[in-house]
């Protein structure tokens, strides 16, 4: 199975904001902040300094995305219902067969995607991911979760993802982990490392690379320390959350036990759509 | 008591008169709709490439393609077959659809028929807008003289009216921004020194050591120049900037000189007199091309490394350890020229002193070094030269400025402007520039405005300026017109040589239902026809001046089309280039200038204040970007830099909401948040250019962040030159209504 | 998706009144211009008025007189500029759907291109091949040709999907900041036309 990821080598990366802008445009990612608060991109940058670290002054960057991580706590914090789905290889042609909600690690590519066909939009797996990479999209006429794909849709004809394209420095380095002969490989036996604490261990594939005082400080700042608490009544917050949000579409689904009795519940409270 | 009907039974009743008016076409068949999620397509999906796009949100000019659906630009990316940008534009450049966009764009010419300064803006036609802008301008010119009129342009498409003022109209008062704001001293002081000005023009990609003043890649975004430097690093080259901050390229430098802002000239000449004593130069070159050269060493003898340290507040163990990278590693050494360099009104010694070190190190002609590439030639296309109101010029009838870059020092036309001596100034014509931001003492700048018979803006957006407009022309934007033509070569001289010639074309059209925007070569011939100048008219449209510009060499529109708008030809070897060096420069010595580079102090901080000095951020460009949500959203406001112990000692955190005063009371209209870092001298205070435009008729939308400029009220003008010295202001923090001294 | 209704259709003459008096709006929204608002445009939107009994607004209008003049056509002239096309810091209230209804306040936002795909899948396109698709005018004249092509579905799909989304915070800001008379009561107009009448608040 292939890993993508992504190096970013902060020897390079001159904190130029392109390719966050990109992405925006790319993926048109609304600005400002969803309505629970969260940051809405799928991929930033962060200026960070000039501080003091044991090496010397740094000032530097923590562009960020979606780490794609081996073991996404996003994944597991999707309440949508089980569903039986095969996955092709596009360039082996083999398949698979998983039960996967709204959300899932791809089992060919390793990249974490979200099916928007389904998504119900409650932003639990946005609250499930300690680095702040998901948020809920509401432009549509449905609210939908949304991150970065590691623009696997470009890679599908040939294309790099939108952030490596646009990159003056050349500091994003897009690759496959499984390959020691990728660049992305390379990297990781120069010492190229992911964001991760003794709290928040998920294993990201986003790692990161540059000399003792620029990582001292990206990782003094940037490290998630903790993992996000896992709600016990998550499923009436999420219920709660979908009552509140201009969620239209809701009646259509033929969602039964778990929505059903609380729509009805809810139905004099929520605004009415149509 | 009103009766309210409902739609339906007033559409029922027989009491309407039901409106007589013929109804459009028939209806096609229907489709049948399906409900599906929106999920953004991307622009690799459904969307037509168009190249020839030149990106203008800055004047670096990266090659565009865009990506259009369905009549809408999307997204802009760098055009791959490019040789300057390749695939990558930089965060303003990805951000250019926003203006294109930009609701608040200017749509029509529009009339103050208010106040002057508190704008009634009623929509007018183009006739109307420009026979009026002509028959004031006839006016004054009737009344006055040519040299009544004014201008103050900016870009590439302010390039076409501004020769027609100056050249055929016949007006020598041209206060071109990117002279006596910007570059104007380091182009005439390279031009007095080695004759050739001096533009970035640094071998990076190949030097062993590049040394900079102040320039701060990184928080400066040029993507070419950036490759450059990037490469040299990549193939490791020591780096040696000299900042009162850790920049973004101090950041990443072998050796950061904490250097005393307005020092720097004593830096150069202490260095450069350790070499010569040390005899660590390049004695076959100064023998060879360099003139005055003992007069020059006699000149700097007194500049000792002791000297040096005092008065620019480092160890003079640094200063010497900077003079012997850059010997160990001669000639391969980029002495970067700098950019902006406007800063103390000591500028033009300065400059003088970089393009001096650079000759003395044999940098010139060799790898690493000063090498200019050899760029493809091209036609010439504009009004003809019909005058030359040169001689009429205020710095040559005042016998100053001697040096003055081309134009004419913008001090001179305000002040002129306001005593009508030696002649009166009556008209403003603003094309591309917003002179609030742009130009020292902004109070100034509005007296001289309120003085005038009439003023004309052109521009893309509404900035400060265009509240002072009695006439205000829309212009299309870069994305929808034909104007300039970019050539150069490959950025790395190492790689096989080639040259590119392009053209800026639309990417979308500029017509549409909204809007009547037009294009200056339309503007400034419609002008010209008013005020009897038709014949003297050299192209009808902005694209028949490009196909002229580009028949000079061989191509046309349509090659260039066919060659996905970059025409790519072979290049020459740029190296071996020599120049003659002017080490003493005994004219400018009987000027009554020193002939030698000479470090001359500039004006210090009254206690409790702080010098207030400026840069760039990536994400704008000066305060034309300011509207763009995208770029808005990366960093809405301009954080204020104080060194950490200080803000201590003054009882302040980061973070904390400030504004500034300057030493003569001017306050900051607006406020931005306190950074505190070990990254900057204690003795000043830094923050970016461009944020906080002024608006007196806050309505909507918040004032982001502070100008910088309205700061930036001290007057000093570089003597040879006539260019602003913008580092002469200093602040003190306002926190809570309360001015803070700080104790530097 | 909006389902056909099954209840009884309204008659032709009712949809033809319906269209004409929304095409009557778009034109109201116009630039002003003695070309097009003359004597005969000024009467019947006072008889439309008096006709639906909205005395209040009816009064609070300047007289045909008055409008027709010149220091009167210069006031409407500088409203409709700075409320629809320039002001100061920012335009007050643009004609465009995306402007309200996407996040960066933009033009040609998201919600516009479907606004244009909607054009294309009833058949229509614009003009301009880089015209905005989410102009008010536009807007109001395509619900009006639907209507007269007796397309009751498509044209109250149209409003609930596209216009509706964005209308009523135009009408609101154009009501709150208008200094002139004349475009507060055209966005009442044209939200009375728009709205179905269950609808209708008090």
């Amino acid at each position: 199975m292939s890993q993508y990821a992504m190096v970013i080598d902060l020897e390079k990366c001159v904190g130029c904001h392109a390719c966050a802008i990109a992405c925006r445009a790319e993926w048109e990612v609304p600005v400002g902040k969803d309505s629970e608060g969260r940051e809405q991109h799928r991929c930033w940058v962060q200026r960070l300094g000039p501080a003091k670290t044991p090496h010397g002054l740094s000032y530097t960057y923590y562009p960020g995305l979606c780490n794609h991580c081996d073991e996404p706590s996003c994944v597991a914090a999707c309440p949508y219902d089980l569903e039986t789905r095969t996955f092709v290889d596009p360039v082996t042609g083999k398949k698979v067969t998983m039960e996967v909600s709204a959300t899932w690690k791809d089992p060919f590519d390793g990249t974490v995607q979200i099916n928007k066909e389904v998504c119900w939009g409650c932003g639990a797996c946005a609250d499930a991911c300690p680095y702040g990479a998901r948020y809920v999209n509401e432009e549509g006429e449905d609210p939908k979760a949304d991150k970065c794909t590691f623009c696997v849709e470009r890679l599908a004809v040939g294309k790099e993802p939108a952030c490596v394209q646009t990159c003056l420095a050349g500091a994003r380095i897009f690759g496959d982990l499984s390959d020691p002969d990728s660049e992305v490989s390379k990297y990781v036996k120069k010492g190229a490392v992911g964001l991760e604490s003794s709290a928040v261990k998920i294993g990201p594939n986003v790692l990161y690379f540059g000399n003792k005082r620029d990582m001292s400080l990206l990782k003094s700042t940037c490290t998630p320390l903790t993992m996000p608490v896992a709600d016990i009544n998550t499923r009436r917050l999420l219920m709660g959350r979908l009552a509140k949000s201009s969620f239209k579409g809701l009646k259509n689904f033929a969602l039964i036990g778990m929505v059903g009795g609380l729509m009805i519940e809810n139905a004099s409270d929520k605004d009415s759509e149509e | 008591m009103a009766i309210n009907l409902t739609r339906r039974k007033f559409l029922q009743s027989a009491t309407c008169a039901a409106a007589a008016i013929p109804f459009a076409r028939m209806a096609k068949a229907e489709d049948n709709f399906v409900r599906k999620p929106y999920v953004a397509p991307g622009s690799f999906a459904g969307t037509k490439s168009v190249t020839g796009g030149i990106c203008g949100m800055c004047f670096w000019r990266c090659q565009l393609v865009g990506k259009v659906r369905d009549g809408k630009l999307i997204k802009l990316e760098g055009n791959p077959k490019s040789i300057d940008n390749g695939k990558s534009i930089c965060a303003r450049g990805n951000a250019g659809i926003k203006l294109l966009y930009d609701p608040d764009r200017l749509k029509y010419p529009m009339k103050n028929i208010g106040k002057r300064g508190a704008p009634v803006w009623k929509r007018i036609s183009w006739e109307e807008a420009l026979d009026e802008c002509a028959s004031r301008m006839n006016a004054i010119i009737d009344e006055y003289d040519e040299t009544a009129l004014s201008i103050f342009p900016h870009g590439s498409s302010a390039k076409y009216p501004m020769e027609f003022f100056e050249y055929v109209v016949g007006t020598p008062n041209n206060s071109e921004a990117s002279f006596f704001q910007c570059r104007g001293a380091r182009d005439m002081a390279y031009l007095n020194t080695i004759g050739a000005p001096a533009d970035e023009d640094v071998d990076m990609p190949n030097a062993k050591a590049i040394f900079m003043l102040g320039t701060h890649l990184g928080e400066n975004v040029h993507v070419s120049h950036l490759k450059k430097y990037l490469k040299g690093l990549e193939n490791g080259a020591k780096l040696i900037v000299v900042d009162p901050r850790f920049s973004s390229s101090a950041a990443k430098a072998d050796i950061w000189v904490q250097i005393k802002p307005g020092t720097d000239t004593a830096f150069l000449v202490a260095i450069m007199n350790y070499l010569v004593k040390e005899e660590k130069y390049d004695e076959d070159y100064v023998d060879f091309y360099g003139y005055g050269f003992e007069e020059f060493v006699e000149g700097i003898s007194h500049a000792t490394l002791d000297w040096a340290a005092k008065i620019c507040d480092v160890p003079a163990k640094q200063i010497k350890q900077v003079a012997d990278l850059l010997a160990e590693n001669a000639p391969n050494v980029s002495i970067h020229p700098g950019r902006h360099t406007s800063w103390s009104g000591n500028d033009f010694q300065r400059e003088r002193g970089l393009a001096c070190l650079t000759a003395l190190l044999g940098t010139i002609g060799v790898k690493g070094g000063f090498v200019k590439p050899v760029n493809p030639k091209v036609g010439r296309c504009g009004w003809p030269r019909l005058v030359n109101p040169h001689e009429d010029s205020l710095h040559y009838l005042a016998h100053k400025y001697p040096y003055s870059p081309p134009g004419t020092p913008t001090d001179l036309i305000r002040e002129t402007a306001l005593s009508g001596d030696p002649y009166p100034i009556k008209g403003m014509i603003v094309w591309g520039q917003n002179p609030m931001q742009t130009i020292p003492d902004q109070q100034l700048t509005i007296k001289m405005i309120e003085k005038m018979d009439f003023v004309m803006v052109c521009d893309v957006m509404p900035t400060d300026i265009t509240m002072y407009a009695d006439i205000l022309l829309p212009e299309t934007c870069y994305l929808e017109r034909y104007d300039y033509v970019k050539k150069g070569t490959q950025w790395d001289y190492s790689q096989p040589h080639q040259q590119y010639i392009s053209a800026r074309v639309p990417l979308v059209s500029p017509t549409a239902a909204d809007h009547e925007r037009k294009d200056s070569v339309w503007i400034t011939n419609e002008l010209a026809k008013r005020m009897d100048y038709e014949e003297e008219i050299p192209v009808k449209t902005s694209k028949e001046m490009v196909e002229n510009i580009l028949a000079g060499a061989g191509l046309s529109l349509k090659q260039l089309e066919q060659e996905d708008g970059i025409h790519i030809q072979p290049g020459q070897d740029p190296y071996d280039v020599q120049y003659d060096v002017s080490f003493y420069n005994s004219s400018v010595a009987e000027a009554g200038f020193p002939g030698a580079p000479t470090y001359l102090p500039c004006p210090q901080p009254p206690k409790g204040h702080a010098r207030l000095i400026y840069g760039r951020v990536p994400v704008h460009s000066f305060n034309r970007t300011q509207n763009n949500a995208w770029l808005y959203n990366e960093i809405p406001r301009n954080p204020v830099w104080i060194n950490d112990e200080v803000a201590t000692t003054m009882g302040l955190k980061d973070g904390d909401e400030i504004s500034l005063v300057n030493e003569v009371g001017i306050e900051s209209a607006s406020s931005s948040i306190l950074k505190t870092t070990p990254g900057i001298r204690k003795d000043v205070i830094y923050t970016s250019h461009g944020y906080g435009s002024r608006n007196p008729q806050l309505s909507i939308g918040v004032n982001a962040g502070i100008d910088d400029n309205a700061l930036i009220s001290a007057r000093t003008i570089d003597p040879e030159t006539g260019t602003h010295g913008m580092r002469n202001s200093f602040v003190r923090i306002i926190k809570q209504g309360k001015i803070l001294d700080i104790p530097a | 998706m909006a389902q056909c209704s099954t209840v009884e259709k309204p008659q032709n003459e009712i949809i033809m009144r319906l269209a004409g008096w929304l095409k009557f709006m778009a034109q109201s929204m116009e630039y002003p211009d003695p070309c097009w608002l003359t004597a005969d445009h000024l009467q019947l939107l006072y008889s439309l008025l008096d006709d639906l009994g909205w005395s209040k607004e009816l009064e609070s209008l300047p007289s045909q007189d008055e409008i027709l003049s010149e220091p009167g056509m210069t006031a409407l002239q500088v409203e409709y500029t700075r409320l629809f096309i320039n002001a100061i810091p920012h335009v007050i209230a643009p004609a465009y759907g995306s402007i309200y209804t996407d996040s960066e306040g933009i033009l040609f936002g998201p919600s516009a291109e479907k606004t244009k795909q909607f054009y294309h899948q009833q058949g229509f396109d614009l003009r301009g091949s880089n015209d905005i698709p989410d102009h008010l005018n536009h807007e109001l004249r395509f619900v009006s040709i639907l209507l007269q092509d007796e397309k009751l579905c498509e044209a109250e799909q149209f409003l609930t999907e596209h216009f509706h989304t964005w209308f009523h915070q135009f009408h609101d800001r154009v009501v709150e900041k208008s200094r002139h008379p004349y475009y507060r009561v055209m966005v009442e107009l044209i939200n009375f036309f728009t709205t179905e009448d269950n609808e209708h608040g008090n």
